[in-house]
């Protein structure tokens, strides 16, 4: 990839004999919004903090806008960084944080106060300026950092987790801004996330990281729909898995214990008799008859969780329990639990895990 | 380089705060002519002078510590329980006795409870007595209080006192067999702070004229030679001993529930 | 009807509940009257009347004479530097552990340690010092012996302002590395990393952020390391007997023998020590009250 904006090289971390990140490698295009997005301790925030330089890494690089800054201290840099406890200077008012990176590049006290202005009125905020940070609600703080980091035109933005001290409400509107001012800005900016809800939503591409590695890169919608490892399929989307053995390889025939499923040419390489698991997202379940589908299993009602708009329902085939999801109608009243059901589907939304 | 720096600061604060005590300790080995020995040390602890004004200043410590807690522990919780309003009153009061010297304190008790006033507590050695001790409860009543109040602070106040209430205790009940027992490291620490500034506590004893610790060691430095190195480094192990107490009691106590930042 | 009960009930035993409740506090307010207010009160009318009980400036006059003057801008002096320098080294130490790098394991014995230098003050440190500085001290005599280095022909000397100071600072500093170590830790780290990241030096983070946030902290040190030199009598007198005129060491004279010759003297005497650590630490809460308008 030559239009590379931000070039991450085989970058590796130990801290004495545990290696945090081992060979991470993600090229990022100008403008775009990459999600890293893990449990804690993957290694995620250690990348982060490698790129804005608060750690150093064991051996690789790491290339912005075509220039070696692997080992340039962080006030070098020029990127711009928003972290989870906003980190708001106590003492500055609102005005001064926004304007901190300015001053210290030694602006122009007018210069300063127009930057800031504009900033304050992007992130919509501009009656805030003398105020102190505690006088601010938490997503207000944040959208200030968010200012505080953009104010000095950075190359680059890092988002660590800004949103998961927020409330629930305030978390997707914030998002839902960041991602519009991202947008209207065009800077490229990682964000690290530990909620994949958060991530699928706002990112060009997700890095799904595990053990320090790159387990899958990817646009949002291919990493839910076509999760290429067991820990993503896991980790991103609820997944319901079904155990069954192949029966016949050529065909792509795999025996459940309530049933058979065919898998066209998916069974390649495969021995009969040997152990497949295979993953269903809920959406792609009906109950009863689905337009398109081609398979239909039959079960029993195990349980039902009245969501709202959405009806949550278990049914048990066979061994395995299988959620899935319909939609709330009023003169629809929902399955009772014990009623014998069928559910459909089509092979080709299977997921097969080995 | 920062790290350079940090170490040359610290070693050479080390170096200042070991040599005063190394020379201390040799002094008060070097009574004997040409050799080290524990004679100062000897002379120091066979002298009736001396264990007439520790014990003095050893039973002056117990009533104190006695007194502060009984005094600071109910005012202490009762401010956290009904009166959070008198909150920064207290602390101010607390705090009083940094601000004003001890020697001006004395002075003042001296003139207020003289002979020929209202409350004539120096006309008797009892008296006195408790009149000194008075004033160093007041000495030691900011570490007391701090210690207590934030002892109260890592418990639930409001919550287990209704608890024991909705059981049937009183006021006494809570306080003794509830509070206290919750709050026992604090007051401990403050005890043991209390008893090491009692100890070598000088000006008040020496003004109030009773025969203390301090005023012994002070008159004893007056006029002998190796006697006060001795004495300084039995007082020095007493503050020790009282601080490593603080931190036995703390670290066996059962930890507070972490709070969140 | 129902909202008016509701409205007027809080209030009525809201009324008849607060003075029980305040009355809980009688018994520390009594003992608090008795043995600091009122002391205090009586030294400061006592300056301000005659032996029969009426009022005069004459004894706050009375203490404009050359030795009494000396004898308080010493003692401000010593208490000035001791707290000043008190500060400067308790912080290094205390940043050199906190934010240095050094071991965590010095952390622990550090603060213990602090806690009882803080605590070794009065007679034992004067002997401790003598010991060490003194005419035969450890130090004097190996730099004499060993260095050809003879401190009392370098002019200095125990008894004197250079003297006292260093015999403070080992109480001083100890105290500043107690109260400014916690301080130090609220620094977030986060706070660092945002200046960083944002273009700041190490100077100016400190500058524009770490020391104004730490401000309101080392002042509340200042004034207390003051107040606690100013007031310290049994350090000086068993350093100096009494042959360092120190404002402390001077009222002490006075009250034991009178020996000044005016008992009102006495008051006078006090008085000014009360308003001079009064004045110090009615800076410090002006001072406070201005840095600290970004706090709650």
């Amino acid at each position: 990839m030559s239009e590379s904006f931000l070039s991450i090289r085989s970058v590796r971390k130990s801290f004495g004999a545990t290696t945090v990140v081992q060979d991470f490698n993600l090229d990022v295009a100008p403008g775009e919004f990459v999600s890293f997005l893990g449990p804690s301790g993957c290694g995620k925030t250690t990348v982060l903090r490698m790129v804005a330089g608060f750690e150093t890494p064991t051996s690789g690089a790491i290339v912005v806008a075509g220039k070696d800054v692997t080992r340039l201290r962080p006030n070098q840099r020029n990127i711009g960084m928003v972290f989870q406890s906003y980190a708001l200077f106590p003492n500055l008012t609102v005005a001064q944080n926004v304007g901190f990176g300015l001053k210290v590049a030694g602006m122009g006290k007018a210069d300063i106060d127009a930057r800031v202005k504009e900033m304050l009125a992007l992130i919509k905020l501009p009656e805030f300026g003398d105020r102190y940070p505690y006088q601010l609600s938490g997503g207000q703080q944040q959208r200030v950092a968010l200012a505080r980091a953009l104010a000095p035109k950075p190359k680059l933005l890092l988002l660590d987790e800004p949103l998961s001290a927020l409330d629930a409400k305030v978390r997707v509107s914030l998002r839902d801004e960041i991602r519009l001012i991202q947008k209207n800005l065009g800077i490229t900016t990682i964000f690290v996330t530990h909620d994949q809800e958060e991530a699928l939503s706002i990112s060009d591409r997700i890095v799904v990281m595990y053990g320090g590695k790159a387990e899958q890169v990817g646009a949002p919608f291919e990493i839910y729909n076509r999760p290429q490892t067991r820990f993503v399929a896991n980790f991103v989307g609820t997944l319901n898995v079904l155990e069954g053995t192949v029966s016949d390889a050529a065909a792509g025939k795999v025996a459940l214990a309530a049933g058979e499923i065919t898998l066209p040419g998916r069974l390649d390489g495969a021995r009969n008799g040997e152990a497949v698991s295979l993953a269903l997202r809920p959406e792609a379940i009906s109950l009863g008859e689905k337009a398109g589908a081609d398979t239909r299993l039959a079960g029993q009602i195990a349980d039902v969780h009245f969501l709202g708009s959405v009806i949550r329902v278990k049914v048990a085939v066979g061994d395995n329990v299988v959620s899935l999801d319909t939609f709330n109608s009023p003169s629809a009243p929902p399955p009772e639990i014990g009623q014998p059901t069928g559910i459909s589907f089509a092979a080709s939304d299977l997921l097969l895990l080995r | 380089m920062r790290r350079l720096w940090a170490w040359g600061a610290f070693l050479l604060g080390l170096l200042y705060f070991v040599l005063p005590l190394v020379g201390m300790t040799e002094f008060s080995l070097k009574m004997r002519r040409g050799e080290y020995s524990f004679d100062a040390y000897a002379k120091v602890l066979g002298d009736p002078r001396f264990q007439e004004t520790f014990s003095y200043s050893v039973v002056m410590a117990l009533f104190t510590i006695a007194f502060g807690v009984l005094l600071v522990v109910p005012t202490a919780y009762w401010v956290r329980l009904k009166v959070p309003r008198a909150r920064p009153w207290i602390e101010f009061v607390t705090l009083l006795p940094l601000v004003i010297p001890a020697i001006v304190i004395v002075f003042g008790y001296i003139r207020l409870y003289n002979t020929s006033s209202w409350l004539p507590l120096t006309g008797s050695a009892t008296g006195t007595n408790v009149l000194l001790m008075f004033g160093y409860a007041t000495l030691a009543l900011p570490y007391m209080y701090r210690a207590v109040d934030t002892g109260l602070r890592t418990i639930d106040v409001a919550t287990l006192t209704e608890a024991a209430q909705s059981l049937g205790a009183g006021w006494g009940t809570i306080l003794a067999r509830v509070i206290l027992p919750n709050v026992l490291v604090a007051v401990l620490s403050g005890a043991f702070l209390t008893f090491a500034i009692v100890i070598g506590e000088f000006t008040m004893a020496a003004l109030l004229n009773r025969p203390a610790f301090g005023p012994y060691m002070q008159l004893l430095g007056a006029n002998r030679a190796y006697e006060p190195a001795a004495l300084a480094v039995i007082s020095f192990s007493i503050t020790w001993l009282c601080m490593g107490l603080i931190q036995i009691v703390s670290r066996l106590a059962p930890k507070p529930p972490s709070q969140p930042n | 009807m129902a909202s008016e009960t509701i409205r007027t009930a809080p209030a009525a035993s809201l009324r008849s509940r607060l003075p029980v409740n305040w009355l809980g506090l009688l018994p520390f307010a009594a003992f608090a009257l008795l043995f600091l207010i009122l002391p205090t009160m009586k030294i400061v009318i006592g300056a301000f009347q005659r032996p029969d009980g009426s009022f005069t400036f004459a004894n706050v006059a009375n203490l404009n004479t050359p030795s009494i003057l000396a004898a308080y801008w010493i003692s401000i002096r010593i208490s000035v530097a001791s707290a000043l320098l008190g500060c400067a080294v308790g912080f290094a130490m205390s940043a050199a552990v906190v934010l240095g790098g050094l071991p965590r394991f010095i952390r622990g014995p550090l603060l213990t340690f602090s806690g009882v230098a803080s605590n070794f003050a009065g007679v034992p440190l004067a002997f401790a010092f003598l010991a060490t500085l003194g005419p035969v001290g450890l130090v004097t005599v190996f730099l004499r012996t060993q260095l050809g280095i003879d401190l009392r022909l370098l002019g200095f000397n125990l008894l004197s302002f250079w003297g006292l100071t260093i015999t403070y600072l080992f109480f001083q500093i100890p105290l500043m590395v107690l109260i400014i170590t916690p301080a130090l830790d609220g620094l977030k780290r986060e706070w660092r990393e945002a200046a960083e990241i944002l273009g700041a030096t190490g100077g100016q983070y400190w500058r524009m952020v770490a020391l104004p946030i730490l401000f309101p902290s080392l002042l509340g040190t200042f004034a207390l390391l003051f107040a606690n030199a100013f007031g310290a009598v049994a350090t000086a007198i068993a350093l100096t007997g009494s042959s360092l005129s120190i404002a402390p060491i001077l009222l002490f004279a006075q009250i034991r023998g009178d020996v000044l010759g005016d008992p009102h003297l006495g008051y006078a005497l006090a008085f000014g020590m009360i308003v001079i650590t009064g004045v110090a630490n009615g800076i410090y809460i002006w001072l406070r009250a201005r840095s600290e308008r970004w706090l709650k």
